[in-house]
């Protein structure tokens, strides 16, 4: 056990390394983290450098070619149902179910009961404030309203780690603005660990307990992890948050110009 | 909605009267002939066939083959469809099967089928059935290889067994490229009845042209021109409509 018997998910040396066409690319190099219960991380790193690679390991969609990723002391070995994706893209929605359907899906697969399963489901959609939208199918949503359904079908399932991959970059400022503060409430709420990707600096020191940021690709891997104190709801003026706003802009310009 | 689904029904109208107007001033201005009559000697035609119940006769006589077929037809394609695009072995298998029948028309295969089953129901029914196997199982296939991966990543991660991830997220995701294919088919029908009514049938539409040419009854010739187009736009328009209907559903694409 050791030291890390408390993490929630540790990531040990893990590397992963494509067999592409052009030979051999170092997507992610010796990338070591732990994860503790109930903190939201957020992963800052410039474009290519190997984020979602990352992601994509802790969900289980694909294998580490170097160390190993383990949750709960058990080594992760294929996409489950205790670690919630949120995808960046709106193409993970079932687009031939209404978004009651959508979020009660996974309740579905285990077999829940109709009436039962709407009614947790009903709570998902109002925790995500979406309330009269029951009966909408996706093409019938904003692209905020979408991003809201993936995240409460992630959480009705109600898995151990919440995997989220730049969910807000494709949303106008102001409506990313308003789901940054939903999400951050939805996390007090439910006291869910959330693994959280984004480019958006801005955004990582509005929601994080801790950001790491990545060095630059090939061979992207953890260059520091920076512990944001101010409380919660924070305000994006006062002097702790803009004092971390700038520690983590000179770590990623450091990264942009090297 | 509805206002829009209006402008289109008032759009068919004067589409169809302007086709009309167009076929009347080109009969009687342009080829003044007693071999290209006008709609209103051809309407009237129609009309005494209808009457005599004659036209209904034929009429039925090819949906009711084309129906069959097509069933047959999608009821074959749809689970090959579906096996060829979500196993890599049966791919493997079956794909030269696919792409070497759709090569041969099914026009083409008139003369066995009269050989094999007769000039009956039965050669009719095949050769619509075979016409429409193989454009469904190829739209099926695609469309299993069109399901978004996010969203069997998402199925997956929460908690969907292969089973699951194949009858609850592979399947209905295809559903609208099922219903294309099936529309492409049924396209396909109304060709292939005419030409296998042409060369062996005891009624049908293809059989009435035939006859009229034999008898030289030019009206019931464009009668059953007509009908054929008829036919054929209002049963594309329903799949049209079936398609739309998904497609808020589905994907909004399609
Ligand atoms: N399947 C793959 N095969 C080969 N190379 C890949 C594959 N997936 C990713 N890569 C490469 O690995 C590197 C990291 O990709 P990744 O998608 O993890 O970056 P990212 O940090 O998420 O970038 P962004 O912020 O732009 O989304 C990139 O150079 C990319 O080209
Ligand atoms: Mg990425």
């Amino acid at each position: 056990m050791g030291g890390r018997g408390l993490a929630l998910v540790a990531l040990d040396q893990v590397g992963k390394t494509y067999a592409g066409r052009g030979g051999a690319w170092e997507a992610v190099r010796s990338f070591t983290l732990d994860l503790q219960e109930g903190e939201f991380f957020c992963l800052l790193g410039t474009s290519g450098c190997g984020k979602t690679t990352l992601l994509n390991m802790l969900a289980g969609f694909e294998r580490p070619t170097a160390g190993r990723i383990l949750l709960d002391g058990a080594s992760v070995s294929g996409p489950g149902a205790d670690r919630g994706v949120v995808f960046q893209g709106h193409d993970s929605l079932f687009d031939w179910l209404t978004a009651l359907d959508n979020i009660g899906f996974g309740l579905r697969l285990r077999g829940m009961g109709r009436r039962e399963r709407r009614e947790k489901a009903g709570h998902f959609l109002k925790l995500v404030g979406l309330s009269g939208q029951e009966g909408k199918h996706p093409s019938e949503l904003s692209g905020g309203m979408k991003q809201r359904i993936q995240i409460a079908r992630a959480l009705a399932a109600d898995p151990r780690i919440l995997l989220m991959d730049e969910p807000f970059g494709a949303l106008d400022a102001l409506t990313r603005a308003t789901l940054q503060g939903e999400l951050s409430r939805i996390w007090k709420e439910t006291g869910k660990t959330v693994f959280f990707i984004t480019h958006d600096i801005e955004e990582a020191c509005a929601l994080a307990t801790r950001i790491g940021v990545m060095t630059r690709g090939p061979g992207g891997t953890l260059k520091a992890v920076i512990p944001v104190d101010p409380p919660f709801p924070r305000d994006r003026t006062s002097d702790g948050f803009m004092a971390v706003f700038r520690q983590v802009h000179a770590l990623i310009h450091a990264e942009l110009a090297a | 909605m509805s206002e829009s689904r209006l402008g289109t029904v008032l759009g068919y109208l004067a589409g169809f009267a302007l086709l009309f107007l167009v076929w009347h001033l080109a009969a009687t201005w342009l080829v003044r002939s007693a071999l290209f009559p006008g709609p209103l000697p051809v309407l009237e035609r129609a009309w005494a066939l209808i009457e005599d119940d004659i036209l209904q006769e034929q009429v039925l006589a090819s949906l009711r083959r084309i129906l069959q077929g097509f069933l047959i037809g999608s009821a074959v394609g749809i689970p090959v469809g579906l096996a060829i695009g979500s196993f890599r072995p049966v791919r493997a298998l079956l794909e030269p099967w696919t792409e070497f029948f759709r090569f041969i028309p099914a026009v083409a295969m008139i003369t066995v089928s009269v050989i094999w089953f007769g000039i009956g129901e039965e050669s009719k029914v095949f050769l619509i059935a075979y016409t429409t196997v193989f454009v469904v199982i190829i739209a099926t296939a695609a469309g299993v290889g069109a399901v978004a991966r996010d969203k069997i990543r998402a199925a997956q991660c929460l908690g969907a067994s292969r089973l699951q991830i194949f009858a609850l997220v592979a399947l209905p995701a295809t559903v609208p490229y099922i219903l294309t294919g099936m529309r492409l088919a049924m396209a396909n029908a109304f060709v292939t009845i005419v030409a296998a009514e042409l060369v062996a049938s005891n009624d049908g539409l293809g059989k009435m042209l035939w006859d009229a040419r034999l008898f030289m009854q030019i009206e019931d010739i464009f009668v059953a021109l007509l009908a054929l187009g008829l036919l054929g736009f209002t049963t594309d328009r329903l799949f049209r409509l079936a398609i739309r209907a998904f497609a808020g559903r589905f994907n909004p694409t399609m």
